[in-house]
Formats: structure tokens, sequence, C-alpha cells
């Protein structure tokens, strides 16, 4: 049988700021932007191959607020959070996972210290 | 095949191969209690004792399962859940955060719904759990709850309709049965 990957944590990984926000009419009109969107995706996928242990996926349906990531280990998710500042791009404060009993998306608040990364 | 049967191991200490009990289903470990075997389950809710069983080989391939408050603070580990919200919980006067964790065993059975649940080890000695055992073996007259003890046997659950006691040698014959 097939072992399948559990992509147990998300996070969301906002645009840069040119492209967030733009309607669908916009983002044909502006090819320019579809570039940058598809730069940035590349640019996701090579950083996560650096800083993954595990398999990781980068979500391929549209957002307006960005790019939706799924890691299969916490380790990593917790890794690329706390690398954000090294890469300069912004993170929505909101972690989800899936819980392995109910199989239900749990949301919780990522919240920034000075010391660290704690969940709310 | 998805098993019809669920050992929970309590609190006591347990003079039985576990591993024989995995041949009938999973087992669901509390706290740090037992190490003898890889549970598939195991809860807990204090953080020492969390933090432990993060720390220890055999609970690394284990779904712990902690309350909401706790799991928020080692999110990141892999093998943590949140417990789900148990149905009935106010009526039955338990707190997940300051309930033994046998009994959140015992309620993530009854959650994972089972035809019959075997107790292993499971104290009731003190009558604040002998309480909440029968409060949840009458909350679910469909689940049957076998005690399992060694002679002699307890006459404990005797009242309950679906509260049944049984040896480890009779036990071990069911799981020879099922083999």
């Amino acid at each position: 049988m097939k072992n399948n990957i559990v992509y147990k944590y998300s996070l969301k990984l906002r645009w840069p700021a040119t492209c967030r926000n733009r309607s669908v009419e916009i983002l044909k009109e502006r090819p320019d932007l579809i570039d940058t969107m598809n730069n940035f995706r590349s640019k996701i996928d090579n950083i996560l191959k650096i800083v993954c242990r595990k398999s990781f996926q980068v979500d391929g349906a549209h957002s307006m607020t960005g790019v939706r990531l799924w890691f299969q280990s916490g380790q990593d998710a917790y890794e690329f959070i706390i690398r954000q500042p090294e890469f300069d791009w912004e993170i929505v404060p909101e972690i989800s996972v899936i819980n392995n009993i109910t199989s239900q998306l749990q949301t919780y608040n990522i919240v920034y210290t000075p010391t660290g990364v704690v969940i709310d | 095949m998805k098993s019809a049967y669920i050992t929970v191991v309590g609190s006591m200490p347990v003079k039985f191969d576990l591993s024989q009990a995995r041949k009938l289903g999973p087992i669901i470990g509390s706290s740090n209690n037992n190490k003898s075997v890889i549970f598939d389950f195991a809860t807990v809710n204090t953080e020492l004792n969390l933090q432990d069983m993060l720390n220890t080989e055999v609970f690394q391939q284990t779904n712990i399962l902690t309350p909401e408050n706790l799991y928020k603070k080692y999110l990141f580990f892999d093998q943590l859940s949140a417990l789900p919200n148990f149905p009935g919980l106010k009526s039955f006067d338990i707190e997940q955060e300051k309930c033994s964790p046998q009994t959140l065993s015992l309620l993530l059975s009854v959650y994972l719904q089972k035809k019959v649940i075997f107790l292993l080890g499971y104290d009731i000695s003190n009558p604040t759990e002998l309480t909440r055992l029968k409060s949840i073996i009458l909350a679910n007259p469909d689940i049957k709850f076998m005690y399992i003890c060694n002679p002699p046997r307890t006459y404990q659950l005797d009242d309950m309709p679906n509260g049944y006691c049984d040896t480890y040698i009779k036990f071990q014959e069911l799981i020879d049965r099922e083999k």
C-alpha cells in the first residue's frame, strides 16, 4: 500500500506587497505581477528545500493574501517561522494544524515575543 | 480491518505482556506510567510528564494527546495532538486539565467508538476514579467495559449492566482465540 504523507502543519506566506489584494481582472492585465508571483513561488520552493528535513508542499490554489504552505513536520514549520527575517518575507501570524484524532484543521495565533515564538 | 476492541492501560503497574493486547486492537497509555510497549495513543495533562514523554524513545511513535492549554506550548512536536472536546464532561464533573490521565484515556477510548474497552492496570481504589468510571460506563450503554485484574476478581463493577470483570488469564485466552 502506498505510504501517504500527511501534511499536518500549515502556514500562509503573504505575497510581495505589489501582488496582494489583486483581482483576477487586474492580474490578467498585468503579466508583470504574475511573473513576480511565479518567481516568489519558486523562491519559496527553493528555500523550503533548504529549510525542511521532511516533506513540504506549496499549495497551488490561488489566494489573494498569499501562498499556503504545508509541512509534514512541526519542527520544519518552526524553523521556517524563526528564519523569517533571514529571507525577508512575511508570514500571516496563524498556524493551522490537523488534529490526528478528529481530522479537524485547528488554527492558532502565532505571537512573536523578544525571546521567540509562542502559540496562543 | 477496523478493530472492535481497544485497551486502556491505567496508572497502575501491569504484569502482562502488553504487546499481546495489541493483537486485539489499539492500546492507550496513561501518561508516562508504563514504558514497556509502544502505545498507539497516550494521554497526559502535566507538563513535566509530557516533557518526559517527548524525550522518551518509546513514545516517539505514539500519538500523545493533551489538553489544549498544554498542547499550545508544545504544538511543534509532531506526535502531539490536542484532546478532542469529549461530550458530557461537565455532567461528569471532569476537567481535562485536572483529572487523572487514566480518566482521559478512558474518555478517549469511548470517543474512538469501539465496542469493547479493556481496562488494564486501571486504578479503582480511589473512590473518585471509581465513581467516574461508573458514570462513564453508565453513559455508554452500547460499549462493553471489561476490567482486567489478577484473582481474586473485584465485584465493584457488578452493578453495571455493561461493566464486567475478568482475569488476565481469560484476557490471554481471548487474545489467543482472536489471533
